[in-house]
């Protein structure tokens, strides 16, 4: 470890600033992923394929039809909304009318993520893209000159838009009716159904959400390291996993604290540890492993991980 | 072989046969059948987990540990393959044991994402150490893992592995081992209460699995002679999970199946559609795509696998002739070994304050009250009172906020399940929890598995033993079954049975633990009158041959009828116990329980 670089400040600020854009990155991928699970119990893990396949929605309006950032956006979006409620229609809600268990919805998301990628793979071929400079200024804001403080548009622009869904989503899930019907189905799906509530209807709304969520996850990648490609998905998938296992599966907020928590400690890991960059892939799976460890049920826990 | 064994043994010929056709077919090189045979290999491992219902992603990660592991111990450190090969699986045995420690006391998810991170682990792992393991790019020629020293194992020698692979499931299903990985498969919490330890089965279970992966890995190093991480990526995790749930996880012989089709499969579309339809060469990712499909749609329409169509016959063994003398009505029920406590000891089972909360609802609270041996309890009350939850707690499936449970002097509270079952407490559940897919005698044999001493060695090496105490046990379940009046079914699965029959079954598989006490959670659910009268004699020739028994219960004629003492719960809290005749006049639970049932 170098030494020296822990007493510079300006250093030490850069790390907390990438560290924070990176896990606000994780906190919006999470939060969907999340979502999901504590609402139905399913361990979505087409959720990066989802993610995936938003990126790529969002790179053919912007670098092919060279529509602005927003219209990126809107569409990447509304992409991640549609593959998730195909997800749903096609993949879980199935196997929920046969009250199949929740390692069968893993299983048939593991093989649905399987078609997803390899599509993809098909269709955009495995090279690299990029989102053109136009989507956003690449270059990034100095404070304090030449070797200060480097800020680009696309961290602001992340930690804003986490901030923003995160708030907007803890505003539906407590205050409106919908978030209502959302939380009843996650305390007893089959109570919600007997008492009314429309929950095939409900549980839509929430994979919107969740793919909705994905598609700003997809977009606000492709922003930050500009590497849209098939392969995409499992970078995140593994962070993804750890982030809500930190957080506590199934807890909104958990996820929030779990993606800052990741993104800070894989930066600093990086920045400090040598060969810190090499290690940087299996600080996710070792922040599981020691949660799972020492606190099974994650930092705000809510639904119990050991059994009975 | 009699004619029972060759039912069973049928699926499986058919599956090899299957296995050796598509060989015959499609294999036009030594690399497409060891390709076949080391995938097999990898689906065993798959089911191994499977089996007792765990979903492992690990299997890559050891078959890359197993690969790198052998490869390097035999080109680099100059072991005969002999030696590298048991290395290479002890490595894969040790890892699976840390990363399964943390693990597997936690619920099912858990394991697939744990085991879905170290997967990639592994592979980072490779890639960072270049000078052992010939980094990213892999082992090749280059890094010092020539392939002429790379190439030691022959197709035979991975054959007569699988075949022996097969041999050890294939023994090891009717065995005490398979029968609690079946038991676990398809229902844990009945399983634990019948004295399965679960987490000892599943460490038993994916360390199996790891060594199985590890081997398979070891053979592939060597068969293919060049190693790359990229042939243990995630996607290589998924194939093998493919393998195991297209063709069915409840029998060994499924995932074969399973394997045999997905790695043809692509062979024959390459070997005779892709030299004449240039769309499908050139569609690389088909076989992933028909592996994604595959998975989505027998999970949704046919979660068995493919080899549900063998189903008929299960790996249940049939029952054995009932010995003479031994069956019919009056035959004894074996009472539970009558040791009366010791004079001057307390009761049987006493709890003191017992409570438990759910989000904030007190399910129980303080709730205090004395068991004598011999004795037949009533615990009534409304629905929610905190019945089945004082059942939860004595029988150890969930553990009290507060509270003691003092089993023959010994406290147990938050003991778990399995423990509980063997000191003696046997328990049936409210809405039946029979193993389904097993017949009713195996039922009933699970209940002795505590008392079944033979394990994988005297399974796997068919010592006397072995066939002495299943001998004895199916015995005993079938002396069992015979008091219940099921002798006829003992040799159905036990999920196509009425509701009353299965009602009997559950109590046949509880007096099988030899217990001294006996939670009945409403045992004349789902009976009629005929059938309820009936039940009400059993239980008191249960109680003449000295077994305590606790029945919750809301049909009040049996509850009247046997019980020598009746405990009244209301909103968790204990508000009346007495005779019949006290309670059936107690004001309070008139109004709050009685007065509310209508008729």
């Amino acid at each position: 470890m170098d030494l020296t670089l822990l007493a510079d400040p300006v250093f030490l600020a850069q790390n907390i600033v990438d560290g924070a854009a990176r896990g606000a990155l994780y906190a919006v991928y999470a939060m969907g992923f999340t979502l999901i699970f504590g609402v139905l119990d399913i361990i979505n893990l087409a959720h990066a394929a989802t993610f995936t396949w938003c990126a790529f929605a969002g790179w053919l309006v912007m670098a092919q039809l060279h529509l602005p950032l927003p219209a990126g956006l809107i569409v990447s979006m509304a992409a991640g909304a549609g593959i998730a409620v195909l997800l749903e229609l096609l993949a879980f809600r199935p196997l929920r009318r046969t009250g199949s268990d929740r390692l069968s919805s893993m299983i048939s998301s593991i093989g649905a993520s399987l078609i997803m990628v390899s599509i993809a793979e098909a269709v955009f071929g495995v090279e690299t893209r990029r989102f053109p400079d136009s989507a956003l200024d690449p270059r990034p804001f100095l404070l304090g000159g030449a070797g200060g403080l480097r800020v680009s548009r696309a961290q602001i622009l992340i930690v804003a838009a986490a901030a923003v869904l995160a708030l907007a989503l803890g505003f539906f899930i407590r205050r409106t009716r919908m978030g209502k019907a959302i939380r009843a189905i996650a305390a007893n799906l089959r109570a919600s159904r007997l008492l009314g509530i429309d929950v095939d209807g409900v549980v839509v709304i929430t994979f919107v959400i969740a793919g909705a969520l994905a598609g700003a996850a997809g977009i606000l990648v492709g922003l930050l390291s500009n590497n849209i490609a098939p392969g995409m998905g499992a970078q995140i998938e593994l962070r993804g996993l750890a982030v809500v296992i930190l957080g506590g599966m199934g807890n909104i907020e958990g996820a929030v604290l779990g993606g800052l928590i990741l993104g800070l400690v894989e930066t600093f890991a990086i920045a400090y540890l040598p060969g810190g960059s090499d290690i940087k892939d299996a600080v996710a799976f070792l922040i599981l492993f020691l949660i799972l460890l020492v606190r099974p049920n994650g930092l705000l826990g809510r639904k119990s991980a050991v059994d009975a | 072989m009699n004619r029972a064994g060759l039912r069973r043994f049928l699926p499986g010929a058919i599956t090899l046969l299957i296995l050796a056709a598509d060989a015959f077919i499609s294999v036009r090189n030594h690399a497409d059948l060891d390709r076949l045979l080391i995938n097999g290999i990898l689906a065993l491992s798959a089911f191994a987990t499977l089996h007792a219902r765990m979903l492992s992603l690990a299997n890559a990660g050891f078959m890359a540990i197993g690969a790198y592991a052998s490869a390097i111990l035999s080109v680099k450190a100059g072991l005969p393959v002999t030696l590298s090969f048991p290395a290479a699986l002890a490595i894969c045995g040790i890892v699976a044991v840390l990363i399964g420690l943390p693990v597997l006391r936690l619920t099912d998810v858990y394991l697939a994402i744990c085991t879905l991170g170290f997967g990639e682990v592994v592979r980072i792992l490779i890639v960072l150490l270049p000078g052992l393991t010939g980094g990213p790019t892999g082992a090749n020629l280059s890094t010092g893992f020539p392939y002429e020293a790379m190439r030691r194992v022959d197709t035979g020698m991975i054959a007569v592995f699988l075949a022996m692979l097969v041999y050890l499931f294939w023994t090891m299903a009717p065995s005490k081992t398979g029968r609690a990985f079946r038991a676990i498969r398809e229902r844990p919490q009945a399983a634990s209460t019948m004295g399965i330890d679960i987490v000892a089965y599943r460490s038993l279970a994916f360390v199996m699995s790891a060594l199985i992966a590890g081997a398979a890995g070891a053979f592939y190093a060597h068969s293919v002679g060049s190693l790359d991480n990229g042939d243990f990526r995630f996607t290589r995790a998924v194939d093998i999970l493919g393998y195991a749930v297209l063709g069915g996880s409840g029998q060994w012989f499924g995932p074969l199946l399973g394997a045999g089709l997905l790695t043809a499969l692509p062979i024959l579309l390459r070997d005779s559609l892709g030299a004449s339809i240039g769309f499908l060469r050139s569609f690389a990712q088909l076989p992933n795509i028909l592996t994604g499909l595959g998975l989505v749609l027998v999970i949704v329409f046919l979660p068995g696998g493919l080899a549900h169509v063998f189903r008929a016959q299960v790996t249940a063994r049939r029952p054995h002739a009932l010995p003479p003398g031994r069956t019919g009505e009056g035959h004894a029920v074996p009472g539970p070994g009558v040791a009366r406590p010791a004079p001057g000891t307390s009761a049987l089972l006493s709890v003191k304050g017992l409570g438990r909360v759910f989000g904030g609802v007190e399910a129980l609270s303080g709730v205090s009250l004395e068991f004598d041996e011999g004795g037949v309890y009533g615990l009534i009350g409304p629905n929610g009172a905190g019945k089945t939850t004082f059942i939860n707690l004595v029988s150890g499936l969930s553990a009290p906020d507060s509270g003691t449970i003092t089993w023959r002097g010994r406290e147990i509270q938050g003991h778990r399940a399995h423990e509980i079952a063997r000191a003696g407490i046997a328990r049936t559940f409210q809405g039946v929890r029979l193993f389904d897919e097993m017949s009713v005698l195996e039922n009933v044999v699970v209940g002795h598995h505590s008392r079944v001493h033979t394990n994988l060695a005297s399974t796997w090496l068919r010592l006397p033993r072995e066939t002495r105490e299943e001998k004895a046990a199916m015995n005993e379940a079938a002396v069992l079954l015979a008091r219940l009046g099921l002798s006829d079914l003992a040799g159905r699965p036990a999920g196509a049975l009425s509701y009353g029959d299965q009602r009997r079954v559950e109590i046949a598989r509880a007096l099988a633990l030899d217990p001294r006490l006996l939670l009945l959670d409403e045992p004349a659910a789902g009976m009629n009158d005929a059938e309820t009268a009936s039940l009400g004699s059993f239980l008191l020739e249960l109680k003449r041959r000295g077994y305590t028994l606790i029945v919750v219960e809301h049909h009040m004629d049996l509850i009247m009828g046997v019980c020598d003492r009746i405990d009244v719960l209301n909103f968790g809290r204990l508000i009346a116990q007495g005779t019949p005749a006290e309670i059936a006049g107690n004001e309070q639970v008139l109004e709050a329980y009685l007065g509310r049932e209508e008729g």
